[in-house]
């Protein structure tokens, strides 16, 4: 022990390249793990966050929302299929909208007030109730989206006020802020924003369905697949998930983090294996003179472990400096991924330092007697 | 001593080197894939705007840069081509839609656009008949063939595609570009609540000179929202901020880099002190024994891009279709040229124990 940090103190530049590199490496895993659950949370909390067992969209729409359009119909139709309770239509679209003074962009959501579609998440406030009211996700309240706030729905078509009057946890969809209100007032805002009159019908996003009590919602996917022309229905869980650009986002990621993840044991372990490369005289000598095998491998332990830790130590403060530039996407500084992480490299570091281990448990003493140097 | 020794070494000790050119190989794929991811998302979004042969873009204003939002009538029209600078004026819109595709069970993805001047690479408007549309060719990927009819939307209307264009697809979605007319037809079939009426578009794109856009959006006393073509680009939904934190992610990793070469030629150089010492003492300088150090690096960088190349070609390979990943030479020329620099800047690091070697350690220490 005394050695390893005896060690550290006399050579401060090359543990400190080596905490800098790994500290650099890990923030960008938190970092990078951080982007992605805020991503796809903003991204998709609204599908998440609904009550809908099943939702069903036009099969041309390749699970877009936004490119989705349920014919009345298929709407019919899909009403009929044994196990749906209810079935109603679920719109959703982006609108320009007035919000605290500014004009922003923000998605509504319409669903008929008391069936399938409504949000599940509310945090404060309460449901709509009538027209013109809304749910706001908690991420916007305090950029006018809070309760009381009016939000004014504009376009060529006029204006539109909506009163929020209920805030929810994870609500947004396509990184806006989002709002739920009844299927007429969505209409509306359609309307306005197209610059139609009311005479033009305007067609749900998709059919929320709630199943009937004791049905699997994944048999009602199927029957409805297999009685419904020009629809494809999804479990809410499935339609989270084939979301387009979710898949891709997660795989993409995915590919990234494995490589980080690759690449921080191999650089410990590198500088470890020539760090032990470069003490074999010394480690030789200290064989000779009684040091037991296991004290040596303990100290350079202890130095990969004070490495990996003085290294996390820097990537949470890089990771929570550099998540204050992404409030906007909901991203909040969590220990926990944060530690889970540390812990994570720091495994695989210490896996990686057994190419290391290996050569100082090969140590001969006698070299140290031969004078015909040492060979670790 | 000339820089043979630094290259004897690389050449006789190759396995000194292998674990650095592991690493640095693995942050190469990295870099490239980052990169690739980048420029397929940037690319992949970007390109229908991209291709505009115009100097600015002009959106109504309570559209917020947004063309399915956005409408501009025919007296909107009228007072931008009267508007100082302008000479040439064509409008433009754009419907995100399926589209069944003949011999194919999956619909494709397919961005319908309509247009008067021609973006770069597509034919003049003149040539298409109502209802014939010129593709984007990452729709071949998607089984679209020259001379199919694809039926688009849920309302099915019928494009027939006769002929290719390249990079112009918008938001990942294949584009096919059709005249007004047939891109009316087609959003007010497909989306009834967004229809557009007799000469209205989505947006203009204009041609003219000066102060282009503010002059227009004087002009119409800010009922309009100009923007050149590249700040059109990046008002794309996701584009700027994809931009800043890729780039953030890839200068990061592009400083790990230098701190790896750095320490691992600083480790290196220390256990060469020794040796160093011996070759000032035959009369070595210090600045040719550096030369060394950043030649051996910028060996293991290059030898390291070449491995990181052909990962990042077999991931590439590899992945489903559906991530946006697209190698381009540019991005190569990018990270071989930063990861030269950073081998560069990393090696310097060991400069100071180069210069501090002192000739007279060689006596009776050197080994």
């Amino acid at each position: 022990m005394f050695l390893a940090w005896h060690e550290i103190r006399r050579a401060k530049l090359r543990f400190g390249l080596l905490a800098g590199a790994v500290g650099l490496l890990v923030f960008l895993i938190l970092f990078q793990q951080a982007l992605l659950n805020g991503l796809i949370t903003q991204f998709i909390g609204a599908l998440k966050n609904q009550s809908a067992d099943v939702l069903v969209y036009n099969d041309q729409a390749r699970q877009n929302l936004e490119g989705s359009v349920i014919l009345p119909d298929q709407l019919a139709a899909i009403g009929e299929v044994e196990g749906v309770a209810v079935a109603s239509p679920l719109g959703e679209a982006t609108f320009t909208v007035q919000a605290d003074g500014a004009d922003t962009d923000a998605v509504l959501f319409g669903y008929v007030l008391g069936g399938p579609g409504e949000p599940t998440t509310l945090s404060s406030g309460r449901l709509p109730e009538g027209p013109a009211e809304a749910v706001a996700s908690a991420k916007d309240k305090d950029d006018g989206f809070g309760i009381g706030d009016t939000v004014t729905v504009i376009g060529p078509g006029g204006a539109l006020d909506v009163k929020v009057v209920g805030i929810a946890d994870e609500l947004n969809f396509s990184v806006a802020p989002t709002l739920f209100v009844d299927f007429d007032t969505f209409a509306d805002a359609k309307r306005i924003r197209g610059g139609v009159g009311p005479e033009v019908p305007v067609q749900p996003s998709v059919v929320a369905i709630a199943v009937a009590d004791g049905v699997d919602p994944q048999t009602v996917v199927d029957r409805v697949n297999a009685e419904v022309d020009g629809v494809e229905a999804l479990t809410r869980d499935q339609a989270v998930a084939q979301t387009p650009g979710v898949s891709s986002v997660r795989t993409s990621f995915g590919v990234i983090l494995g490589l980080f993840y690759l690449v921080v044991p191999l650089v410990t372990g590198l500088f470890f294996l020539i760090v032990t490369f470069q003490k074999a005289s010394a480690l030789t000598l200290l064989r000779a003179i009684g040091a037991s095998a296991r004290s040596l491998v303990v100290s350079l332990l202890v130095q990969v472990v004070a490495v990996m830790a003085i290294g996390s130590l820097i990537a949470f403060g890089l990771y929570a400096f550099a998540i204050q530039g992404f409030s906007s996407l909901g991203v909040e500084v969590e220990v926990l991924p944060a530690v889970i992480t540390s812990g994570a490299v720091l495994a695989l570091a210490l896996l990686t330092s057994l190419v290391a281990v290996r050569r100082v448990l090969r140590i001969d003493p006698i070299n140290a007697t031969t004078g015909a140097g040492v060979n670790v | 001593m000339s820089l043979k020794l630094p290259v004897r070494e690389l050449r006789r000790r190759p396995n000194r080197f292998v674990v650095a050119t592991a690493v640095l190989s693995f942050l190469a794929t990295l870099l490239l894939f980052l990169g690739g991811l980048l420029d397929g998302l940037y690319l992949g979004s970007t390109g229908a705007l991209r291709a505009q042969q115009g100097d600015a873009i002009v959106f109504s204003s309570d559209a917020r840069e947004s063309f399915l939002r956005s409408r501009i009538d025919p007296e909107l029209r009228a007072t931008i081509e009267g508007a100082d600078g302008v000479t040439e004026v064509g409008g433009l819109g754009l419907s995100l839609l399926g589209a069944e595709v003949p011999g194919e069970d999956e619909p494709a993805d397919v961005a319908v656009a309509g247009y008067e001047i021609a973006p770069s690479g597509v034919p003049d408007v003149s040539t298409l008949a109502p209802g014939e549309g010129t593709a984007d060719r990452r729709l071949e990927d998607q089984g679209v063939e020259v001379g199919d009819t694809i039926l688009v939307g849920p309302a099915q209307s019928p494009i027939t595609i006769v002929g290719w264009v390249d990079d112009t697809s918008y938001l990942q979605q294949g584009t096919v570009w059709v005249t007004l007319d047939t891109w009316r037809a087609v959003q007010n079939a497909n989306r009834p609540d967004s229809a557009v009426g007799d000469g209205v578009v989505q947006v203009l794109v204009v041609r003219g000179g000066g102060d282009l856009t503010s002059v227009i959006d004087a002009a119409t006393g800010a009922a309009t929202k100009s923007l050149t073509i590249d700040d059109a680009v990046l008002a794309l939904p996701g584009v700027a901020q994809q931009n800043s934190t890729f780039n953030a992610i890839i200068y990061s990793t592009l400083t790990v880099v230098l701190a790896v070469v750095a320490l691992f030629f600083s480790l290196l150089t220390l256990e060469r002190l020794g040796l160093y010492g011996v070759l000032k003492a035959i009369g070595a300088s210090s600045g040719r024994l550096f030369a060394g150090v950043v030649l051996q690096a910028v060996v293991v960088s290059v030898i390291a891009f070449v491995v990181g190349s052909v990962l990042a070609l077999l991931a590439a390979l590899s992945l489903p279709a559906e991530v946006p990943l697209q190698l381009t030479p540019g991005r190569f020329v990018f990270t071989f040229v930063a990861l030269v620099v950073a081998s560069v800047l990393g090696s310097a690091i060991s400069l100071r124990k180069v210069l501090r070697v002192d000739p007279a350690s060689a006596i009776g220490t050197a080994s």
